[in-house]
């Protein structure tokens, strides 16, 4: 892979735009329960401050890096938090993904809704993001089948 | 009557960017055009009241044109 972009006027629209971007995407996260948004925007929104850092600055330079292999093992953590969520309920003598038997302690029953999407939100948050730097991981080149392309 | 004009404006655009986008000559160009596109397809989910759709349309189309300038990196030849 070639050693990224140098320029200043790339480095400064990084510096500025990425964190924003970064911000944006827990924002939307978190809030995805009263507006537009979830877990699949707010998972893309955070890949691409990730594959925007490894395009401009290269990738042995990359501030926010996570290599390819990495992004498949976090990927499948994803997925368990998921699964774990649903299972959890099930366990507690639930359905699964029945969030009113979540073992959390509150004070209205309506909040277990809250923290149970939250949960699988930030699974499904997890998996999307890694699994676009994957994609993209093995389209450079750097891992993947296309390795010695 | 006003939202049925900019409806009209915005899927004639639609159009035009997805037929530019699919005979250019040049494939770099017919990658912008298809952002190009995929904004247009956000302005119109946006425009029927469609706001996550939108949303999702707009960020996948971040990751899209990444993903297929990067693959136009590893190709020989730029031009059709």
């Amino acid at each position: 892979m070639k050693p990224g972009f140098i320029s200043f006027v790339l480095d400064t629209a990084f510096r500025v735009l990425v964190p924003f971007t970064l911000v944006y995407g827990v924002y939307v996260l978190i809030f995805g329960e009263y507006g537009p948004g979830g877990g699949f925007q707010a998972g893309t929104a955070l890949s691409v401050g990730v594959i925007l850092s490894k395009l401009i600055q290269g990738k042995e330079k990359a501030q926010f890096n996570i290599r390819g292999s990495m992004a498949l093992i976090l990927a499948g953590i994803g997925t368990f938090i998921y699964a774990a969520v649903g299972f959890t309920t099930m366990i507690f003598g639930g359905k699964f993904l029945e969030y009113e038997f979540l073992p959390i302690p509150v004070h209205e029953l309506t909040e277990l809704h809250v923290w149970g999407i939250l949960g699988i939100e930030i699974g499904v948050t997890i998996c999307v993001m890694t699994t676009f730097i994957a994609i993209f991981s093995a389209l450079t080149g750097e891992e993947g089948p296309f390795k010695d392309a | 009557m006003h939202v049925f004009i900019i409806e009209t404006i915005l899927l004639l655009l639609l159009i035009a960017t997805g037929i530019f986008a699919l005979t250019s000559k040049d494939l770099l160009a017919s990658i912008i055009l298809f952002g190009g596109f995929s904004y247009f397809a956000v302005l119109t989910y946006l425009i029927v009241g469609a706001a996550d759709v939108a949303f999702t349309e707009a960020v996948v189309g971040v990751v899209s044109t990444i993903y297929l300038v990067t693959a136009l990196n590893k190709l020989k030849r730029r031009c059709r």
